[in-house]
């Protein structure tokens, strides 16, 4: 067994953990209760969260706030957390999206202790595996963070939730099907005693043919997650379906997983492989920007047009990591961050209009901002930083991967710039249709977003605009690891 | 003494099967009294087998092997047996006056099972597996509802006594070709004979009695039939407590092939096909026992593929896996068993509401097919992970990409369960149900078993590594 100093990774999963079994005991009746015990717990873990993120010596670089203790011994399975440059932004984030789902969800009427016992679960899933280096334990988080997926969508969602949520599962759960084979076979060819990526990643622990192997199998098995175009038909209908934290966490979070998946597990341990598919891995990567951005441009619901631009969005992390450069590994990560905060400002602003005008039709809803002006102003401002603008946080992942992409793949880089501008298009045509033009009276007697509502919103924007002008916070920390890990490749 | 000591499990069943025997011929039906006496005896059997883990000898002139490997899944049997028991307190589907026949043939079954588990001589293998099935064509047709029951028995009767003939021939061509009917004389005359068609072809159909049993391809037909028509409590005991004999003759009699290829080539296609039909089917199903028939020959498919990795770790992943699938489907059954409170079928609609009617039980029905379907971190995850790594180890990547090919599959119909108990909503308003406080405990320690076991797995796991190492000495 082995702790450096006070075990915070341990801590937060205990926070998820203690939330979940403290929703269990409340009474049902007692809602506000609760929601009260879950923000508690959910602005612990954020907490825990940032004070990790402060904490982590970024001069050192490296693993960091190791945990270590044997759990299957016979199998060689540990319970082994750590972070480094590459999973502290992802831990971050998934601290900002837990809090603030929470809090977005605090309208909620129906089964709220069943929603947030779920919301917990799945959120634990996600801390689980951002931290875990133990591979088994990386596949059991994965399958944890999906299976509440089903139950959170499909009773508490709107749209076709059923389909949506049946969908959803069966896709992903096909993609742990290809991860669990993988992760067996790594460990089978390793010898068969340990399930700890820092031991499997030494170099020559696996053959030249292994790592091909292997990495397509979970290339295509995290991709599925990562919403990689052909396999990302399940995502736009299941943002759709999802009650506004479960789209919150699905789009901002639980995407990265895939994305996180491919490059913690795939790259890490295959790099070989992961040099032999990265052609692929772009092509495909770039038909996903281009196709997410055409594909929202036709869409009239304002959620499938961001459940489209986040399968164009997780291209672009997708041809960031395939230029196996280290521009390019930092402006994937950075831009997984950006665009969790950013697609989860966008469903939370569409989660409260949609539950004051009960429709998230753009045609319908037409000069919104002159009945809600603060709703509609969270809203441009996710849509500003999905285009692109400098100094707002996305700018500066886009830039960085399309720096890298330009030099390793000219052909691809100019197509996926014009699927920017095409993001761009559709995200301003949006905007003008449903935010500005004539005022719908339909709705003008509705309320804007009161302080206590705008709460979550704010912490969302701020995050946005924070990491927008100061980026090298957090492009320190990735930094750390970008490098190390390009060097030591083979 | 000491030889009667080490039959002491056995013996425990027996007396349970004398007891209700002498209380069949009674002339008045009590069956509370036989309920608390079957409860006490099956608690008893426990008892003795835990008592007995340790065991070891020889019995009947070296054709009764009592090893760790036999007495672990004894235990299991005892436990299978006791769990099923529970669920009789009111057996809505068998008529009072045959209750202490119920208890009778169920403990002759068991007892059967037991026998399986610790022979090793051929002849008293098909006459132990023999009792055991005889056992069970009764118990399918004492269901109330007459006809379906009896067309049903009479299915698994004809399935069963061709599966029987063809074993018996297959036994006959063993001894044929390698003149050895105890297996350790098998284990040494095997794999010499590896390339004789006689011998192999009689190895794989003396397996035929046993793929019967566990409801593999193609001798699975009996299954969906037999599955609706017997009374709920027999359903669950066919789908828990027989499956773990089955899985441990075909255990042993892997263990003694001696690796030949051709049979590992047959156990790969019959394993594909079993998960492939049974997931299939299973997806079409609306009958609650129906759908659970099917998942039974898919999960068979399952177990197959740890038996034909033919390696300590694949017997040891096969017997954790025999102890998952106890605990999962039994929890299956307990539900049905309380939701369809009047011993009539149901469908899967029929379980709309459940999470207003008994929130324990929803979520008990729920862990237990997210197990059945293999999703962390529950107990028939770590079972199938066990086998799939068994798998591997031997180079079945492509059978084991087949095998999650069809776990996705099945998580289709094990979430249209789910649905139905959490999402959809009854046609009229149903009354909450009535679970005693036994249930509630029995659910919530099945869930929390399923759970730890699969958090925790080491303490079961290094049992049944020591109790597959036995076999490969």
């Amino acid at each position: 067994m082995e702790f450096t100093g006070f075990p915070y990774l341990t801590a937060i999963l205990l926070s998820c953990v203690t939330g979940l079994l403290a929703i269990l005991f409340v009474p049902d009746e007692n809602k506000l209760a609760v929601k009260w015990v879950s923000a508690v717990f959910s602005g612990l873990t954020l907490a825990l969260s940032v004070v990790v993120f402060l904490l982590y010596d970024r001069t050192q670089g490296g693993l960091q706030f190791v945990e270590r203790a044997a759990w299957v011994p016979a199998f060689g399975i540990q319970y082994l957390n750590a972070v480094d440059g590459f999973s502290l932004p992802m831990v971050l984030l998934t601290g900002i999206v837990f809090f603030t789902g929470v809090l977005t969800m605090w309208e909620l009427e129906n089964r709220v202790k069943e929603f947030y016992a779920f919301y917990f679960l799945l959120v634990t899933g996600v801390f689980g595996l951002f931290m875990s280096l133990d591979l088994f334990f990386i596949f059991i988080w994965y399958d944890v963070s999906l299976f509440p997926m089903y139950p959170l969508i499909a009773i508490w969602g709107s749209t076709r939730k059923e389909y949506g949520a049946m969908k959803l599962t069966l896709y992903l759960l096909a993609g742990s099907a290809l991860i669990l084979p993988a992760v067996i076979f790594l460990h089978v060819q390793a010898g068969g005693t340990t399930y700890d990526i820092t031991a499997l990643m030494q170099p020559g622990t696996f053959s030249a043919a292994d790592q091909k192997l292997a990495f397509f199998l979970l290339y295509i098995g995290f991709g599925i997650l990562a919403a990689v175009w052909p396999f990302h038909t399940w995502s736009p209908v299941g943002h759709v379906a999802a009650p506004t934290a479960v789209s919150m966490v699905h789009a901002g979070v639980l995407m990265k997983i895939g994305a996180f998946g491919v490059l913690r597990v795939g790259m890490f341990l295959c790099p070989e492989g992961w040099q032999f598919w990265a052609p692929l891995m772009a092509t495909v990567a770039v038909i996903g920007i281009v196709y997410g951005a055409l594909a929202a441009l036709s869409q009239t619901d304002l959620k499938y047009v961001v459940g489209y631009s986040s399968v164009s969005h997780m291209g672009i992390v997708g041809l960031g990591l395939s230029t196996l450069t280290v521009d390019g590994l930092n402006g994937a990560v950075f831009q997984m961050f950006a665009h969790g905060i950013m697609t989860a400002l966008f469903f939370s602003a569409i989660g409260y209009i949609y539950d004051r005008t009960h429709t998230k039709m753009i045609p319908e809803l037409g000069g919104l901002s002159r009945i809600m002006p603060v709703a509609s102003g969270y809203f441009i401002l996710a849509s500003l930083t999905a285009v692109g603008v400098p100094c707002l946080a996305s700018f500066w992942g886009e830039l960085m991967v399309f720096i890298a992409a330009f030099k390793v793949y000219p052909v691809g880089g100019v197509f996926a710039v014009g699927g920017l501008v095409l993001s761009a298009l559709f995200m301003l045509r949006v905007v003008q249709r449903a935010f500005y033009g004539p005022k719908n009276e339909k709705f003008a007697h509705l309320s804007d977003v009161s302080f206590g509502q705008g709460i979550p919103r704010m912490i969302l924007a701020a995050v946005i605009v924070l990491f927008g002008l100061l980026p090298s916070i957090l492009l320190d920390v990735i930094d750390t690891a970008s490098v190390a890990f390009i060097k030591g490749l083979p | 003494m000491t030889a009667w000591a080490l039959f002491a499990p056995e013996l425990s069943l027996f007396g349970g099967a004398l007891l209700f025997l002498a209380l069949a011929m009674g002339k008045r039906s009590r069956p509370r009294r036989d309920f608390l006496a079957a409860l006490a005896a099956t608690a008893l059997a426990i008892v003795v087998g835990l008592a007995s883990l340790k065991a070891e000898g020889v019995l009947f002139g070296q054709s009764y092997q009592i090893d760790l490997f036999s007495q672990v899944l004894k235990v299991l049997l005892a436990m299978g047996l006791f769990l099923v028991v529970c669920l009789c307190g009111d057996v809505k589907g068998v008529a009072e006056r045959h209750r202490p026949e119920l208890y009778l043939l169920l403990f002759t079954c068991s007892l059967a099972m037991m026998l399986l588990t610790s022979t090793v001589h051929l002849l008293s293998i098909f006459v132990a597996l023999e009792l055991s099935s005889y056992s069970l064509y009764v118990l399918v047709s004492l269901r109330r509802t007459r006809e379906l029951a009896v067309a049903a028995a009479l299915k698994f009767f004809i399935v069963g006594i061709v599966s029987s003939a063809v074993m018996l021939f297959g036994l006959a061509l063993l001894y044929g070709g390698t003149g050895a009917v105890y297996l350790n004389e098998l284990a040494r005359a095997l794999p010499a004979a590896a390339d004789q068609p006689l011998v192999q072809v009689g190895l794989l159909l003396a397996l035929c009695g046993f793929f019967f049993k566990l409801a593999v391809f193609p001798f699975h037909i009996w299954a969906p039939d037999t599955y609706q028509s017997a009374a709920h409590q027999v359903t669950a005991y066919i789908a828990t407590a027989s499956k773990i004999g089955a899985i441990a003759i075909l255990v042993r009699m892997a263990s003694v092939s001696g690796g030949s290829l051709y049979l590992v080539h047959v156990l790969v296609a019959l394993s594909i096909l079993s998960m492939s039909v049974g997931n299939l089917a299973a997806v079409a199903q609306k009958d609650l026992k129906r759908l659970f028939a099917y998942s039974s020959i898919a999960q068979a498919g399952y177990v197959l593929i740890g038996i034909l990795s033919l390696g300590p770790e694949g017997y040891a992943a096969t017997i954790f896996y025999a102890l998952a699938l106890l605990v999962m489907k039994f929890t299956c059954f307990l539900v049905l068993v309380v939701v369809a409170s009047d011993g009539a079928d149901i469908e899967v609609a029929q379980l709309a509401g459940l999470h207003r009617r008994s929130p324990l039980l929803a979520m008990a029905l729920m862990m237990s097919v997210f197990s059945l379907a293999g999703i962390p971190p529950t107990i028939g995850f770590t079972g199938k992970f066990l086998i799939f790594n068994a798998a591997i180890e031997r180079g079945y990547l492509p059978l084991v990409l087949i095998a999650m090919a069809n776990v996705v599959v099945s998580l289709y119909y094990y979430l249209m369960v789910v649905r139905a108990a959490y999402l959809l909503e009854p046609a009229t308003e149903l009354p909450p149900l009535q679970v005693s406080p036994a249930m509630k405990l029995l659910a919530g320690t099945l869930v929390a078993v399923m759970v730890i076991c699969g958090i925790y797995p080491t303490l079961i796991l290094e049992l049944s590594s020591s109790a597959a190492a036995v076999l490969v000495k």
